[in-house]
């Protein structure tokens, strides 16, 4: 198996589960504590490690222990990243099909 | 037919974040445009989107590959994938990969439909992949989960922003 290399489809699967997307929201509004995000889902602590362990794991979380504390943070990868490349495949994919177009207009009535 | 007619019959759809699925109806009869999709000659008159398109390889037959060089006034780009399927006149079905982005691979599958009135509708679907799926390394049975939240992709990145 892969080891830590995020991946397109890790942040996908990272993406699946509601109340891991529900975490990067919040975390998008500012860091958080382990603790403090358990608080803000009504969940243990033990479910919570889980899921940042499943986002740090796609890289679209990072976690610093400050003393007792795990400071949970968005990045370093941006879930900007993982839509990039599929944008600019879909902008290249119509150039071509314009052209491709135009290509079938010019040579109209040739075999 | 001109862009703008063509564009009230184009459909672009995003099924899922990495799904692309694109139509396109164009004013030729299929065997035209399959004879543009896959004869080197003709692709090389279009593909480049204007720029100079160098094809190294186009082996259009399952399995085979293919590798086109664009030449832009800014660089060149490569790119290149295999054909996984190839049924005249109607499917192609091939690897994508461009040389900036190595080991995200898409899938594109070209549908060609006879529309009976001298025209055929194109439908590519493009499904991008990582190297790990390429390779077989990842189990596929993640898929299904991962399928069923993407409409939710969008919102989460809007409001990351």
């Amino acid at each position: 198996m892969v080891l830590y290399q995020p991946t397109l489809d890790r942040s996908f699967a990272a993406l699946a589960d509601p109340t891991r997307r529900a975490i990067l929201l919040r975390l998008g509004r500012s860091d958080a504590s382990i603790t403090q995000l358990a608080e803000g889902f009504d969940m243990t602590l033990t479910g919570v490690k889980k899921h940042v362990h499943v986002l740090e794991e796609a890289g679209l979380v990072s976690t610093k222990k400050l003393g007792r504390v795990h400071r949970c943070r968005l990045g370093p990868r941006r879930l900007e990243d993982v839509s990039k490349w599929i944008g600019s495949y879909r902008t290249m994919l119509e150039q071509r099909l314009d052209h491709l177009e135009d290509f079938l207009e010019r040579t109209k009535g040739t075999p | 037919m001109n862009r703008a007619a063509n564009a009230a019959k184009a459909a672009i759809t995003t099924p899922s974040e990495r799904e692309i699925r694109i139509e396109r109806i164009f004013d030729a009869p299929r065997d035209r445009v399959w004879k543009a999709l896959t004869d080197p000659a003709l692709v090389a008159q279009w593909w480049g989107r204007g720029n100079k398109l160098v094809i190294e390889r186009m082996e259009v037959r399952r399995g085979g590959h293919w590798r086109f060089v664009e030449h832009a006034p800014e660089g060149e780009h490569g790119f290149e994938g295999r054909y996984r399927e190839v049924t005249p006149p109607e499917r192609v079905v091939q690897t994508f990969e461009w040389d900036g982005m190595p080991g995200h691979v898409a899938v594109e599958t070209m549908t060609l439909e006879d529309l009976g009135d001298g025209r055929t509708k194109l439908v590519t679907v493009s499904l991008f992949h990582t190297i790990e799926d390429r390779d077989g390394m990842l189990q596929s049975g993640m898929e299904g989960g991962v399928n069923q939240s993407y409409d939710a992709l969008d919102r989460v990145l809007l409001e990351l922003r």
